[in-house]
C-alpha cells in the first residue's frame, strides 16, 4: 500500500496541483471567515447548526470555531470531489493501467483513499491556520474580542476542531468513493451524489426531523457540529462510524471482485 | 489440454533467428480458459501455450475474444472457466507474475494533465520500478524529446508509444502488446515492428495482437489464432504458412493460347489449375524461382509470350482467411 500511497503522491504534489490548491485554500479561508465573522455581527445566530454569535466567537475556540463553521458549508462540495476523483478513474481507464502495477486491488483503493486523504489532511490543517489569521485580523471590526485565542484551551480547540474536521471529511470521502466505485460512471456517480447529499437528505429532514439520525450527509453535518438539537455528536459519531464501515466492505468488495473492462 | 505443438527452435518467415529456446518452460501455458458473458462465451475452452523467447502473434478477427483473454491473464477481468500459468505462476495470483510482466492493452490509458514523463513516474512508483529507466524507455519508444508535454496534448501514436513504454518500465519477461500499432502511421508501424524484433532478444517472451496481419507476419515465430472464443491454430508461425502450397502464376498474351500453355507446364511435371485466364502451378517453396524460370524458358521455346509470370506465396492473410473461412 506504501507504494500506492507514494504513487498518488506523485500525482498530488505537483507544483501545478501545489499551487492551484494553495491558491484556493487561501482565498477560501480568507473569505470565509470574513462572511462567518460579518454574518456573526449580523445576528445570525447559528450557522448550519452551530451557534456562531460574537460572544460565542469571542471564546478560547473562537478562532478555529470560524473554520468548522466556514468548512462545515463545503460538505457537498468534497462529496463531489471524491465522487469524481474515483469514477474518472474508471472512466479514463487508468484503474485498469494501475492494476497491472499494483493487483491487489484492495491495496491499491485503500492506498489511493489514504494519499487523497492525507493530502486533504494538509490542506485543512493549513486552511483551519489560515482562516485563523485572517479572523484574528478582521475579528476586531466586528467587535469580536480575540485576547484568548491564544492560549492553551484555544490550542486544545483548534487541535479538536481539527480531528472532527478531518473525520468530518474523511466520512463524505468513503461515502464518495463508495458511489464512484459501485456506480463507475462519472456523470451518473455525480448526479447520485449531489442529489443524495444536496437536496434529498434535507427535504426528506424538512418532513421527517427524526431523519437527522438516521442519513449519513446530515449525521455528519451534526458531527462536526458538535451535535443537534436532534442527535448529541456522539451518537452521530458511532452511527456514521458503522455507516463508514458498510461504505468500505461495499466498495472494497466490489472493486475486488468486479472484472475491470474500461 | 489441447497443445500438440512441441516448443523447438525456428526460423520467423523473414529468415531472422527466432528466439524460442527448447529446454525452458512455456512464458505462458493457458488452460481450457473460458470466459462467459450470460450465456454468450467470449472465449471458449481456449487452450494454448507461448514459448518462452518467442514472439508470438495473436489473430483473430474482430470479437474473437483476443483481449479478453489478454485481460483474463493479466489479472483484469476474471475468467469463468480453466486456468492458466504466467511465467510458472497461476493465474489464480497475478501479484505473483505481473511485477514481471509488461502490458498494453485496449487504448491507452494514462493522466491527461499529467506530463508523459510525470505518467511514467506514477507507474513506476507504483509498480516498484526503477524510475531511472524513464528517459530510456522514452528514448526507446522516440519519445525523448516530448516527455515533458503533457499527455492530453499527445497524438494517437505518442499515446500509443508512451503505453508501450509503459509496459517496457520493469524490464519485463514477458510483454503483452494489444493493438500495438493503434494510431501509428506506417512509418511508426515499421518502427514498432524492428522495435518488437529488438525486443525479442531470446529472453523476453513477447505476446502480441494485431488486426494488421502483415505485421505480425514479419514479426512472429509463434502463432495462435483463434475465432469465436476457439484455438484454430497454436504453433511456430512457419507450421501455418506452410498449410498453403507456394504457387506460380502465369498467363499467356494471347488467350488462345492458353491450351497449348497448360499442355506445356503438364509435360513439365506440374498440376497446373486454371484461374481467371491463366494458370497456378503448386511449387516447392525452396525452388520457386527456379520453376518459374523453367516455366517461361519453356513457353517461350514453344512460341507463346506470357503476359504475367509470378511467384505467390503464402501470406499470413490468405492463411488466416483460410483458417477462419474453414472454421465457418
Amino acid at each position: 500500500m506504501i507504494a500506492t500511497i507514494r504513487a498518488e503522491l506523485v500525482k498530488l504534489l505537483r507544483r501545478r496541483v501545489l499551487v492551484t490548491t494553495a491558491v484556493t485554500t487561501a482565498v477560501f479561508s480568507v473569505a470565509s471567515a470574513a462572511i462567518v465573522l460579518i454574518s456573526a455581527d449580523a445576528g445570525v445566530r447559528r450557522v448550519s447548526g452551530r451557534g456562531v454569535t460574537v460572544e460565542s466567537l469571542s471564546n478560547a475556540g473562537g478562532g478555529t470555531n470560524v473554520f468548522t463553521t466556514a468548512v462545515s458549508f463545503a460538505g457537498v462540495f468534497v462529496f463531489v470531489v471524491f465522487i469524481g476523483l474515483f469514477a474518472m478513474e474508471f472512466s479514463r481507464g487508468t484503474f485498469r493501467t494501475m492494476l497491472m502495477y499494483q493487483p491487489r486491488r484492495i491495496r491499491l483503493l485503500a492506498g489511493k483513499l489514504t494519499a487523497l486523504l492525507a493530502f486533504s489532511a494538509a490542506v485543512l490543517a493549513a486552511a483551519e491556520l489560515i482562516t485563523w489569521v485572517a479572523a484574528r485580523i478582521v475579528a476586531p471590526t466586528q467587535d469580536v474580542a480575540t485576547g484568548s485565542w491564544v492560549s492553551a484551551d484555544a490550542l486544545g480547540q483548534a487541535i479538536s476542531d481539527y480531528g472532527s474536521v478531518l473525520f468530518w471529511v474523511s466520512g463524505y470521502a468513503l461515502l464518495g468513493t463508495a458511489i464512484a466505485v459501485v456506480v463507475r460512471s462519472v456523470p451518473l456517480s455525480l448526479a447520485i451524489g449531489i442529489a443524495w447529499a444536496g437536496p434529498f437528505e434535507h427535504i426528506v429532514q424538512d418532513a421527517w426531523g427524526a431523519a437527522t439520525r438516521f442519513f449519513p450527509g446530515l449525521l455528519l453535518e451534526a458531527f462536526v457540529a458538535g451535535g443537534t438539537s436532534d442527535v448529541s455528536a456522539e451518537r452521530a459519531l458511532v452511527t456514521v462510524a458503522v455507516y463508514l464501515a458498510i461504505a468500505a466492505a461495499i466498495a472494497g468488495t466490489t472493486f475486488a471482485r468486479r472484472d475491470v473492462t474500461a | 489440454m489441447n497443445t500438440t505443438q512441441s516448443i523447438q527452435t525456428t526460423l520467423s518467415p523473414n529468415g531472422a533467428s527466432s528466439g524460442v529456446r527448447a529446454g525452458r518452460p512455456p512464458a505462458l501455458v493457458v488452460d481450457g480458459l473460458t470466459k462467459r458473458y450470460g450465456r454468450r462465451a467470449a472465449v471458449d475452452s481456449l487452450s494454448f501455450e507461448v514459448p518462452a523467447g518467442a514472439v508470438a502473434g495473436f489473430i483473430g478477427p474482430n470479437g474473437a475474444g483476443k483481449t479478453t483473454t489478454m485481460a483474463m491473464l493479466l489479472g483484469l477481468v476474471r475468467p469463468t472457466g480453466g486456468g492458466a500459468t504466467v511465467l510458472g505462476s497461476s493465474l489464480d495470483n497475478p501479484a505473483a507474475y505481473l511485477g514481471r510482466v509488461g502490458a498494453l492493452i485496449e487504448t491507452p490509458a494514462f493522466w491527461p494533465g499529467l506530463s508523459g514523463t510525470e505518467n511514467l513516474r506514477v507507474l513506476a512508483t507504483l509498480g516498484r520500478h526503477d524510475p531511472a529507466r524513464i528517459p530510456e524507455v522514452l528514448d526507446l519508444v522516440g519519445l525523448g524529446g516530448r516527455g515533458d508535454d503533457t499527455f492530453g496534448h499527445y497524438s494517437l501514436g505518442m499515446k500509443q508509444r508512451l503505453g508501450i513504454a509503459a509496459a517496457l518500465l520493469g524490464d519485463p519477461e514477458l510483454l503483452v502488446l494489444d493493438e500495438p500499432t493503434n494510431g501509428l502511421d506506417p512509418a511508426g508501424i515499421n518502427e514498432i515492428r524492428q522495435f518488437i524484433l529488438d525486443l525479442a532478444d531470446g529472453e523476453r517472451t513477447v505476446l502480441v495482437s494485431s488486426h494488421i496481419l502483415s505485421e505480425l507476419e514479419h514479426v512472429s515465430d509463434w502463432l495462435i489464432v483463434i475465432d469465436d472464443g476457439s484455438l484454430l491454430y497454436q504453433g511456430p508461425a512457419d507450421g501455418f504458412l506452410g498449410r498453403v502450397p507456394t504457387v506460380i502464376a502465369l498467363a499467356p498474351e494471347h488467350p488462345g493460347d492458353l491450351d497449348r500453355l497448360t499442355a506445356l507446364v503438364r509435360a513439365d511435371g506440374h498440376d497446373p489449375r486454371r484461374e481467371d485466364g491463366g494458370l497456378t502451378v503448386p511449387v516447392d517453396e525452396d525452388d520457386a524461382r527456379g520453376a518459374a524460370a523453367a516455366l517461361n524458358r519453356s513457353a517461350v521455346e514453344h512460341g507463346i509470350v506470357l503476359a504475367e509470370l509470378h511467384v505467390r506465396r503464402p501470406s499470413l492473410e490468405s492463411q488466416y482467411l483460410a483458417a477462419i473461412g474453414g472454421s465457418r
